[in-house]
């Protein structure tokens, strides 16, 4: 049994080494951190807290860890405006029919103060996560040269919401086949004012040129 | 078979709840499966649901590894437990601290505003996966884990036989404890937060628990071929070193995208691709003493522990070595990749393990020469194929969502809810098989050695 005695102490100061360099590169990591995120402030704080109160880690993932239910959640705060994040996170049925995340309860209190938090973790330097999708754009132009109107849907970011032919997010309608559902007159003033339309609509009103919404709309009239 | 020292019997009190636990996760986790079909399917919501699940694995594996060392301190030390009324109490109180949690989870999922924050925490659930029990509860685990540890050390004392084995079991086992307390307190960053997380998780699983792993191995490779000693307990150092030179710096690869440094990128990748090195190892040893020494008496117990320690390899070192380099880790993090890992590593590295020393020791605990081990085997295989099918359709869909989202941008629930819809379905088919095959093990736990 004695034989073993060198391997044995190769194990506990092997591994009590292991242990202080980790820690050393612990310590550097905590004095790091500040400077890789924006300044936490208490309205962050609480949105942390909020996030923890209804164990949102349990279908979501954030930073890329927790459950794998519900979509991560890292940069959503820049992908989807402010305003309709917080309805969402009162009645998510109401801001997206389609929705399945239930109702936990909410207040609105509450929910300014988690997307505040998801403002700030969208702005975490993450060493470049999640990464650019690098096949994205070969699929969504293999039609040829975009057209104005399809420019304009790209720079307003309308896919987030919305799925053109099986590419986009699934909150608001699938628009494809839109052109054969609505007219020019109704289009253009949902664009514009989208709750006179359509009552409790979270869609954002397109914030563009009286221009750029009128060829918006010839894109919409194209897709039958 | 029959114990040396009757305190040994405590253990089955152990094996008992864990067991218990046990066939309550594979419960839950169909009700998971079937909510990745159809998200309304149940009156708890998911999150709910998979707390339950991993909470139930958490503590039964836990409980599972405190029978063992009860049942193997007292046979290294030669002598009774230091106390068998203190190894009760803390019994009870692991299973008290245990239902209030469990009780506490639904409440919540019941009724969300009942998770007040009372002192920065909240009260029925802390919201961060794996470790969601309250703050309270997080005291009385600990204070059952001391009770424990003191119980072991004590009666090591009395005899004073520090054999390598029980030295590197406790080793693990305080390890173990030590971890627990860096999840224990609250941040204010998030990404401080994930990071401290990965201390309890990654050290536990790729730290402490393979240490307590590799100490149990020795132990049943002695008791169930009769092997020599001083040739096993060599072994287990190798592998048990291995771990921790790897595993700990390993722990980098959960900290490439959180927020932390990039020097994270090498150390963790670099460590990490190490980390199925000790596995290989343990396979090794364990299929070379099995062979050599062939006066088998316990065919179950070591028919589990070479399933053991082969799916050790496959799902902790393969399925674990795919995703954990930095260039690959980029487009898999967050996905379903990571899902398929999880199971297949914790089904081979810790179910595996856990029935094993089940399987070898209770036996002896109940004082049975002969049983028939054909349900044994049964419920082995019924588990281990529907697990691998489990894992290759989470490999599937995690493939599919992989390219789709993260490659072509497309969206996540039009993946989740559209491409992948047959993933899931066929996953909550084998994750019926696998009920199955739970309930199988759990009938012959009851009533091993209590037929005819
Ligand atoms: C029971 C599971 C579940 C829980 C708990 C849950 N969510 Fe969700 N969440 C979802 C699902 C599923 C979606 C995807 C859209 C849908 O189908 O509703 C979603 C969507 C979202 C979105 C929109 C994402 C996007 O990219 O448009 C936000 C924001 C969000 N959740 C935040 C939260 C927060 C914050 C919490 C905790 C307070 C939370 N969720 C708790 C399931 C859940
Ligand atoms: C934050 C998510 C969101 C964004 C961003 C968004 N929409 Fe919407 N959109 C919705 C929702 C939700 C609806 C359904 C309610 C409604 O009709 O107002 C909708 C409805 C529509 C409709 C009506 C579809 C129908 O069949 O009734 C059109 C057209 C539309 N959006 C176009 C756009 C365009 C173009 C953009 C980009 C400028 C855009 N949306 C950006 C959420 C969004
Ligand atoms: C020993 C048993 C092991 C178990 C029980 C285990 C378990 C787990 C679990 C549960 C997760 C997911 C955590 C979450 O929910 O986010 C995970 C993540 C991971 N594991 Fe393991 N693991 C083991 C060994 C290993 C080994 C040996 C490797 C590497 C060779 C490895 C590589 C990884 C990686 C890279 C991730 C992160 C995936 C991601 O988030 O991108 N694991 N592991
Ligand atoms: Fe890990």
């Amino acid at each position: 049994m004695n034989s073993n005695k060198g391997i044995r102490n190769l194990f506990i100061y092997g591994g009590l080494f292991f242990f202080a360099v980790m820690a050393v590169l612990t310590y550097d990591t905590m004095q790091q951190l500040p400077h890789r995120a924006p300044e936490i402030t208490d309205e962050v704080n609480a949105g942390k807290m909020v996030w923890h109160k209804y164990d949102c880690i349990g279908c979501h993932t954030i930073l890329g860890n927790g459950s794998y239910f519900a979509p991560d959640l890292t940069k959503t705060a820049q992908r989807k405006p402010h305003e309709y994040l917080k309805n969402f996170l009162i009645n998510p049925k109401i801001a997206n029919p389609k929705a399945t995340m239930p109702r936990l309860g909410i207040t609105e209190e509450e929910a300014g103060k988690l997307v505040a938090f998801l403002d700030w973790i969208s702005k975490v330097d993450t060493n470049g996560w999640p990464p650019k999708p690098i096949l994205a754009a070969p699929a969504m132009v293999s039609t040829g040269e975009l057209s104005a109107g399809q420019k304009i849907y790209q720079s307003l970011n309308c896919s987030e919401c919305h799925t053109l032919n099986g590419i986009g997010g699934t909150m608001g309608p699938d628009l494809t086949h839109v052109g054969s559902r609505r007219d020019r007159v109704w289009l253009k003033g949902h664009f514009k004012d989208p709750q006179k339309y359509v009552p409790d609509s979270v869609m954002p009103l397109v914030i563009a040129s009286d221009a750029d919404i009128e060829q918006l709309t010839d894109y919409m009239l194209t897709l039958k | 078979m029959t114990i040396k020292y009757n305190s040994q019997k405590i253990a089955q009190n152990f094996y008992t709840f864990a067991v218990l636990l046990f066939l309550l996760q594979a419960v839950v986790g169909i009700i998971a499966a079937i909510q990745f079909i159809w998200p309304d399917f149940f009156i708890l919501n998911f999150n709910t649901i998979r707390t339950i699940h991993i909470n139930a694995m958490v503590v039964w594996l836990l409980a599972g590894m405190m029978g063992a060392a009860y049942y193997v301190v007292p046979e290294e030390s030669e002598t009774e437990l230091w106390s068998e009324p203190l190894a009760k109490i803390q019994f009870y109180l692991t299973v008290v601290a245990t239902l209030s949690v469990l009780l506490g989870y639904v409440w919540m999922g019941l009724d969300p505003q009942a998770n007040k924050t009372v002192f920065g925490a909240g009260l029925l659930n802390e919201g961060r996966e794996y470790i969601e029990a309250p703050r309270w509860a997080d005291i009385l685990i600990v204070a059952s884990l001391l009770l424990f540890l003191l119980n072991c050390f004590m009666t090591v004392l009395k005899t004073r036989k520090w054999t390598g084995i029980q030295g590197t079991l406790l080793g693990g086992l305080v390890m173990l404890t030590v971890l627990y307390i860096p999840g224990m307190f609250y941040t204010r960053s998030m990404v401080a937060d994930q990071y401290w997380w990965w201390w309890v998780l990654h050290l536990w699983v790729e730290g402490a628990w393979e240490v307590v792993a590799g100490a149990l191995i020795a132990f049943m490779l002695m008791k169930l071929v009769g092997a020599e000693r001083g040739v096993v307990e060599k072994w287990m150092y190798a592998e048990v070193c291995l771990v921790l030179f790897t595993g700990i710096l390993g722990t980098g690869h959960h900290y490439y995208w959180i927020g932390t440094p990039p020097y994270w990128l090498w150390i963790g990748g670099v460590f990490s691709s190490l980390e199925p090195v000790p596995l290989l190892i343990m396979v090794w040893d364990a299929l070379r003493t099995t062979r050599e020494n062939r006066n088998i008496e316990n065919r179950a117990g070591m028919y589990y522990i070479t399933g053991h320690v082969i799916f050790t390899f496959v799902g902790a070192g393969i399925w674990g070595l795919i995703h954990t380099l930095p260039a690959v880790n980029k487009w898999t993090h967050g996905t379903q990749i990571t899902t398929a890992h999880a199971h297949l590593a914790f089904y081979g590295a810790y179910v595996l393990l856990i029935l094993s020393i089940i399987y070898t020791t209770l036996p002896a605990i109940r004082g049975i020469k002969v049983y028939n081990d054909s349900r044994a085997f049964k419920s082995f295989w019924l588990m281990t194929i529907s697990m691998i099918f489990i894992a290759l359709t989470i490999t599937g869909a995690g493939i599919v969502q992989t390219i789709m989202e993260r490659l072509m941008g497309l969206d996540y629930i039009a993946v989740k809810s559209g491409y992948n819809m047959w993933f899931w379905i066929f996953r909550a088919i084998f994750g019926a098989g696998f009920l199955i095959g739970t309930v199988v093990f759990v009938k012959d736990y009851f009533s091993l050695g209590k037929e005819q």
